[in-house]
């Protein structure tokens, strides 16, 4: 039959109307419709019974207590822990983040060594037998040749059984060279150790304390646990009770009572202004200063040498000439003064990031004296020194050891020259630089920590890795510092591994939490208490005899026996015995009191002025001629500032006056925004004596003008393109400025200029 | 014998010079349309809008071509149910026009959802508080008559009015036409309104919120008489573009006096309503949610005070007043002209009601929200264009569109 | 009816954040992404493409150093009433699908992934910038779907999304008081990721109905407002402030206009259901 034009016609129409009567073109696009609904690359998350778990967060050393909800053995939500004693089941959003961490494409995903150039990323699989073999081989090659103090080993703290084996294998090795990375502690527990005698963490009982002056402490940006800082200072506003001393309106200065914009790097000046005032007045506890403290007035050794006390070091800080220094009016100081020494459990604290503490040590001993004169150590509220915890005897050791043992730390602490200070991380780069021949250091461990991206002027310290032969990261990510190495260990992630927890800075009580595993180890990777074991092992004798241990679990539970039934069952352990001493038996000094003018510290000049807190200008290096301005990092909640880089989730938080489009804005007080020819938003080069960077301006009011303040934290390089290439690192743009007595670095800012790109 | 493709006493243009036209023509639609594959398969990401702009180009696209393809129902209410018999020589045009100015804006709503393929949902599932609710069915529909309208004209061709069935079809259809435009009236007038009240409902958008009556908000009925107004004016402007490309007079110009004439009354009424109601927003209604006038008008480049000025006085009273004048009707200059600036007010009223209401901030610690159209937003936008463009030539070329064209030019 | 008895029917859940108390830390809006499964991009800073159901504002008096102060705001979906309390919330009239609705028993306005098409009138509509579209297809690079909820069904490309007031964790809570032959559920048995983030305890979570809860009488408070209460869109997120300068950026005034002229923030709580 031949189809004509009308047949056709009449098919097609009567077809069309025809299927749409039926029901396939319905149920098609219903299927569609479905479809979309279930579109095969939207994940469906699987169900299943939650299991919650406790655990301790070891993102920062906070060491928050956790609890995990998981599902089919799969990590989802990280919570606080509601009745942990540190956090009370707050947490930062950090820890809220981990999870994105310990899933994330930053992970190392076995043992590696490198193939191509430092630091160019090219990498090897290669196994935990070859990875261990290769580590001990060149550890043995360097004791063969007697070199073992040539080793050394950063570690992000020296608290907790893993730094403790850490240190423990060096000893057993023969190094002295056990590192830790600078903390804004190191200046108040080296002030700790001189005024009490004590070697251990500090405990401030700010949920306790009537009145709080803090000096830049950024309590509610970033300072020590954020978690419990948070939390605690949720009621600091309420009760008002917080004084802020910072030249920044931070978030801290936004919710205390009163925001004292001293300038930076005068804080010492203001709290002896402070002192001379409450001296001046009689407002001091005088029980205290006259029984229980040494070196308040002026004393007489056993030469017959009259010595100044505080009391006459004092007469030297009258709020007129303090007012000058700090830029406060003198009746604020004065009333500043009256309410803190007037209030109920009155406390001072201070430590800013990084123990870049200006006048270092003396701004610490400055502001301890305040709580001295109040009386308030070892009082509800106020001070405390929290015991560190001891955990084995010491080991036997070879002569090779030994010798190594003898030998000079590299960084010069607890040298002559600095005596009293533990670690001095920022004076690495320059022993190496500066060393003749080879480098001082032939191996290098790095143990938790991401020194390349976190310590001040980041190109030196890479030249002096650049000298370094062996570098080894024991890393769970691919940081900087592991991308940089030669051969990576991968420890597990916290939420896949035991490891203790001991009291977090600033916690007033004494605690031990335990990490444990939420999650099985998603990688080839290795608890890094097993890899040293394994290293022990394969270098034999008394090396090997120091760690009889099976592996780090055992371990573990031998040296926790007596709270492991808590730590199991709680997930910590809080130590019923522990009680501030009473004021007879707390001070360990060579005066058995606590000491006003200590005697310990180191004096080069002899001069007591030396030994009494004093406030010492800090030049900031570069030309102010040609460098006006300057530059102060400064914290942010949102902004993991360098204990881990900042998770996705976080990066998401922070708005677009900090970053945008891969470009980190700083903060400018207008008026000199004015003077510079800059506005918001314009895009300008941040130069510093250190290096430049690329940024962009925002005019923020509350800081003080000739000031540009950057947030610390961005800038990452490594880890993976979800983290790296946002901003700029600040720390690439500071340097080390050495104070004088403690080695420690001292520089709060450094000079810059800010010009429009 | 082949019956000849092209109607009957009208000479056209080469197949080969019509070709190299639609090649062109084409080419730009096949960008258009190569745009409009990104958008569906990479999504919505394809566009600058944001989560500040959810309405953008299209939206804007979509209610300024509704808004100008009212010349369809307006002389179809004029000429069947009014019974103005010379707009019978634009009426064709006018539903071919309305045709392309409604299927292209089903087209770009197809392109502007986020699901096209749940597109149905809002039949389904419909809300029927929703203003968008009452524009999808109104729309719908009436593109629906809208195709009755037009298939009548197509069937006109020689070709296809051979076949007997299309032929009785087609004598049909012309007999109840004047049912299916009275239809067409009353489905415009809804959703040319809802359109107007998609903006004026939002409550929680003082700029665009307007009092009314009963469920509707004035934009409602200030939307409907605006299409009214300047769609025929969009019908003339197009019929005198297509004279120029031509280079034939294809209508006559009383019609197109006649359209001015109504228009200028049109638009004139109109203007006076909504400056009424601009008055009474921003001495009433705004004041009342805390914003003074020119909290909503900027010294940034789009959205500052020049823009209302524009659409009041300059688009609006300017060619209001000429078209009323029969001075101004008769000089064909200020004719057009009048009615492209009517046109263009039109597209601006639109543009304001939807882009400046998502641009303008609420909260006091906002900033002014910025847009950018990507090439695939404006290419999918010209493609419209470039289709209606294919669709006047095939129709200008084989059917019998314009019923003076012959008496004007007979010289062929 | 008793008290009791009345709200055990219909609840009207709601939000007091004291913005005395906050810090701006942004630890609940990552717990708002975790617990409901927010994606997130490469790079997030234009925050007008950024999936965010909760934003903290930084905003500040605009005095001069030293006399300058800041307050953060944080910005979850308000869950509005409606004008006349009757759930006619802005987004809710709009939009043509019902894909979002106003929950009668709960006030919460909920958000139907799968219904909805993508049109985005309901944003138009919203004049908080609480409601977020998918402009992409979410992805997780790495293993990181291991830590998504399952409580919470992924979005697709081409939807919008908002703060759900947590609602998976309130059906939750009503099957376990079902189970447990309850038809009470306690305050704390029911409360947003966010609030039990908060570290410094600002944000507070309960039934605005139910005397017993706490935000009965923090909502009630002098200090207490709500965002462009002008527009009369009757939110049920409240914030607390003591500084008057706060409370003049969370509307719009007019010059000489004040928010003390303002009726408290809680008008006489009539409209029960
Ligand atoms: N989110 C986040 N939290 C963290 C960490 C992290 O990396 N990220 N790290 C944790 C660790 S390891 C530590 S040690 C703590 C560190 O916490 P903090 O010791 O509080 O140090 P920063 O966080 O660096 O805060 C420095 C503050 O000091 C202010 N400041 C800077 N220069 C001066 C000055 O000259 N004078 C005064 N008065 N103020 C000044 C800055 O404005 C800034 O607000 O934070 C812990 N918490
Ligand atoms: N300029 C400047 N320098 C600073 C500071 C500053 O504010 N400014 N802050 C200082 C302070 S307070 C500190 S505490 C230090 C911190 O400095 P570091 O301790 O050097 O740096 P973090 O980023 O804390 O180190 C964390 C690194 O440890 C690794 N890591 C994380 N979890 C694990 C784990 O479970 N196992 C192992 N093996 N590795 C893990 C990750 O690779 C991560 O990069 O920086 C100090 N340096
Ligand atoms: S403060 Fe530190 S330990 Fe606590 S949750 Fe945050 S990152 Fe983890
Ligand atoms: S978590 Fe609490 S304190 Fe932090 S930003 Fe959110 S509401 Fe404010
Ligand atoms: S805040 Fe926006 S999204 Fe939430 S209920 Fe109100 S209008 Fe709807
Ligand atoms: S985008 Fe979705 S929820 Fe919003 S109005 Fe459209 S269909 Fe409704
Ligand atoms: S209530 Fe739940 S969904 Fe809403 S912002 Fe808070 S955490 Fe997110
Ligand atoms: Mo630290």
């Amino acid at each position: 039959m031949k189809i004509d034009r009308r047949c056709f016609l009449s098919l097609v129409i009567g077809g069309a109307v025809g299927t749409t009567l039926t029901p396939v073109p319905w149920k098609l696009t219903d299927d569609i419709a479905i479809w979309t609904q279930n579109w095969p690359w939207t994940p469906s998350p699987e169900k299943g019974p939650s299991v919650y778990k406790k655990s301790v967060c070891t993102l920062c050393n906070g060491g928050c207590g956790i609890n995990v909800r998981t599902v089919k053995g799969q990590a989802k939500k990280i919570e606080g822990q509601a009745d942990y004693p540190v956090n009370r089941g707050s947490l930062c959003p950090m820890g809220i983040s981990a999870t994105q961490h310990l899933y994330g494409p930053s992970r190392i995903q076995s043992p590696m060594k490198r193939t191509g150039e430092r630091g160019q990323g090219k990498w090897e699989k290669i196994s935990w037998a070859e990875a261990i073999s290769t580590v001990s081989e060149k550890l043995a090659e360097l004791r063969s040749r007697k070199k073992p103090h040539t080793v050394a080993c950063i570690a992000e703290s020296d608290r907790g059984t893993v730094p403790y084996l850490l240190q423990r294998f060096l000893t057993a090795y023969g190094s002295p060279n056990f590192i830790r990375t600078p903390s804004s502690f190191d200046a108040q527990e080296q002030a700790l150790y001189l005024t009490q005698g004590r070697h251990g963490t500090i405990g401030y009982d700010l949920e306790n304390a009537g009145f709080i002056l803090s000096f830049g402490s950024a309590l509610m940006d970033a300072w020590g646990t954020a978690g419990q800082m948070l939390s605690a200072s949720a009621d600091f506003k309420q009760k008002n009770k917080l004084i802020q001393v910072e030249p920044r309106l931070s978030d801290t200065a936004a919710l205390a009572s009163q925001w004292v914009a001293a300038k930076p790097g005068t804080e010492a000046a203001l709290a002896l202004g402070l002192a001379h005032v409450i001296v001046r007045d009689n407002l001091y506890n005088k029980e205290f200063v006259d029984n229980y403290a040494f070196g308040f007035e002026d004393w007489e050794d056993e030469n017959g040498t009259v010595h100044q006390g505080c009391k006459s070091l004092l007469k030297q800080y009258p709020p007129k000439k303090v007012a000058g220094i700090t830029g406060i009016d003198k009746g604020t100081i004065e009333s500043l003064a009256r309410k803190f020494a007037r209030a109920k459990r009155p406390v001072a604290i201070c430590g800013r990031g990084s123990g870049m503490v200006p006048g270092g040590l003396d701004e610490a001993l400055a502001v301890f004296a305040l709580n001295a004169l109040v009386g308030n150590i070892n009082q509800p509220g106020g001070v405390t020194a929290i015991p560190e915890p001891d955990y084995w005897p010491e080991m036997q050791r070879d002569k090779t050891a030994s010798n190594g043992m003898q030998q000079p730390r590299v960084d010069g602490a607890e040298s002559d020259r600095f005596p009293n200070t533990r670690y001095l991380l920022n004076r690495v780069p320059e022993a190496i630089n500066s060393a003749k021949g080879e480098s001082p250091i032939q191996a290098l461990l790095v143990a938790g920590g991401n020194p390349l991206y976190t310590m001040a002027d980041t190109e030196t310290a890479k030249k002096a890795f650049d000298k370094i032969p062996f570098i080894a990261s024991f890393s769970t990510y691919m940081d900087e510092t592991a991308q940089y190495a030669d051969i990576l260990l991968p420890n597990h992630h916290f939420l896949e591994r035991f490891e203790d927890v001991p009291t977090p800075a600033g916690t007033p009580t004494r605690v031990i939490g335990l990490t444990r595993p939420v999650v099985e180890p998603r990688h080839d990777t290795r608890h890094i208490g097993d890899t040293l074991i394994n290293i022990a092992g394969s270098l034999g004798g008394f090396i090997e005899n120091a760690f009889p241990w099976e592996n780090y679990e055992a371990f573990l539970k031998q040296t926790l026996t007596k709270q492991w039934d808590s730590l199991e069952k709680q997930g910590y352990w809080v130590d019923p015995e522990f009680m501030p001493p009473a004021w007879e038996k707390a001070f360990q000094t060579p005066s058995g009191k606590y000491e006003f003018y200590p005697s310990q510290r180191s004096k080069a000049s002899g001069k007591d002025a030396d030994a009494l807190p004093g406030f010492r200008q800090v030049e900031l290096p570069g030309d102010p001629e040609k460098m006006p301005l300057t530059l102060m990092p400064y914290a942010s909640a949102r902004i993991a500032g360098g204990a881990v880089a900042n998770p996705p989730f976080m990066t998401k938080t922070v708005d677009t006056d900090v970053i945008k489009d891969g470009a980190v804005f700083v903060e400018i007080n207008p008026q000199t925004a004015k003077k510079h020819g800059l506005s918001e938003g314009d895009a300008a080069v941040l130069k510093t004596p250190a290096g430049k960077a690329r940024v962009r301006i925002h005019l923020f009011e509350g800081l003080m003008p000739g000031l540009v303040a950057m947030p610390a934290g961005l800038g990452h390089t490594a880890f993976s393109d979800y983290i790296a290439g946002k901003g700029a690192n600040v720390n690439a743009l500071l340097t080390d400025v050495t104070d004088p007595g403690s080695g420690l670095n001292a520089g709060w800012g450094i000079r810059a200029s800010l010009v429009k790109a | 014998m082949t019956t000849p493709a092209i109607p009957e006493g009208v000479k056209r243009c080469s197949t080969r010079k019509f070709a190299i036209w639609l090649a062109v023509v084409g080419a730009v639609l096949l960008w258009g349309v190569y745009a409009m594959f990104l958008v569906w398969y990479k999504g919505l990401n394809q566009t600058g809008m944001n989560d500040a702009y959810g309405f953008a180009l299209w939206i804007w696209a979509d209610l300024a071509v509704i808004a100008l393809g009212g010349g369809a129902f307006f002389s179809g209410f004029l000429t069947y149910i009014i019974g103005k018999k010379e707009l019978k020589n634009i009426i064709n045009y006018a539903v071919i026009i309305g045709f392309i100015c409604y299927s292209s804006a089903l087209l770009i709503l197809a392109l502007d959802i986020g699901q096209p393929l749940r597109g149905w949902f809002i039949f389904w599932h419909a809300n029927v508080h929703s203003m968008l609710t009452e524009v999808a069915f109104c729309l719908s529909v009436y593109f629906g008559v809208l195709t009755i309208e037009f298939i009548p004209v197509v069937l006109e061709n020689p070709k296809l009015d051979r076949v007997p069935f299309l032929h009785h079809l087609s004598h049909n259809l012309h007999e109840v036409m004047a049912v299916f435009a009275a239809t067409g009236v009353f489905l415009s007038f809804f959703h040319q309104g809802s359109l107007g009240g998609v903006a004026g409902v939002l409550y929680g958008r003082p700029f665009s919120f307007r009092e009314g009556l009963l469920i509707w908000p004035w934009t409602f009925f200030l939307f409907t008489w605006s299409a009214a107004a300047v769609g025929p004016c969009f019908t003339v402007m197009v019929t005198w573009l297509t004279e120029k490309v031509t280079g034939k007079k294809l209508v006559k110009q009383e019609v197109f006096q006649l359209l001015g004439k109504i228009s200028g009354w049109m638009l004139l009424t109109y203007m006076i309503a909504k400056i009424a109601d601009t008055w009474y927003w921003a001495v009433v209604t705004a004041p009342s949610k805390g914003f003074a006038l020119m909290d909503f008008y900027t010294n940034n480049p789009v959205y500052g005070i020049w823009i209302l000025i524009a659409e009041l006085v300059v688009c609006g009273l300017v060619p209001a007043f000429i078209l009323i004048s029969r001075k101004g009707r008769e000089n064909n200059t200020l004719l057009l002209t009048a009615m492209i600036l009517a046109v263009i007010g039109i597209c601006i009223n639109r543009w304001v009601m939807v882009l400046q209401v998502m641009a303008a901030p609420l909260l006091p610690f906002q900033e002014w929200y910025m847009y950018m159209p990507t090439w695939q937003e404006v290419a999918t936008t010209i493609l419209p264009v470039a289709y209606g463009i294919i669709l006047i030539s095939l129709a200008h070329r084989y059917l019998p569109v314009f019923p003076q064209e012959k008496e004007l030019n007979p010289g062929n | 009816m008793t008290k009791q008895a009345q709200h055990t029917k219909t609840k009207r859940y709601g939000m007091v954040i004291d913005l005395d108390r906050c810090t701006g830390c942004g630890a609940c809006m990552v717990g708002c992404y975790a617990e409901n499964n927010v994606p997130f991009r490469k790079d997030e800073t234009d925050k007008m493409l950024s999936l965010n159901w909760l934003r903290v504002f930084k905003v500040d008096n605009g005095k001069p150093f030293p006399d300058t102060e800041v307050c953060y705001i944080p910005k979850p979906c308000m869950q509005c009433d409606g004008r006349h309390m009757e759930g006619h919330s802005p987004c809710v009239s709009v939009c043509p699908a019902v894909a979002t609705d106003y929950d009668e028993p709960t006030g919460v306005v909920s958000q139907i992934y799968t219904r909805c098409f993508g049109c985005r009138y309901c944003m138009a509509a919203c004049p908080y910038h609480a409601r977020k579209f998918n402009w992409w297809d979410p992805v997780w690079p790495a293993d990181m779907e291991k830590y998504l909820n399952p409580d919470v069904s992924v979005r697709m490309r081409g939807v919008v999304e908002k703060c759900s007031f947590c609602y998976h964790r309130y059906q939750k809570a009503r099957d376990k008081a079902y189970v447990e032959g309850r038809d009470e559920i306690a305050e704390n048995e029911y409360q947003p990721a966010c609030a039990e983030a908060c570290p410094t305890r600002a944000i507070t979570f309960g039934d605005l109905h139910n005397p017993e809860h706490e935000v009965y009488e923090l909502s009630r408070s002098k200090k207490a407002f709500r965002l462009l209460e002008k527009l009369n869109t009757n939110p049920k997120v409240y914030y607390l402030t003591s500084k008057s300068w706060v409370r003049r950026k969370a509307d719009n005034y007019l010059e000489g206009e004040s928010p003390a002229d303002r009726k408290p923030a809680h008008k006489a709580e009539t409209a029960s259901h």
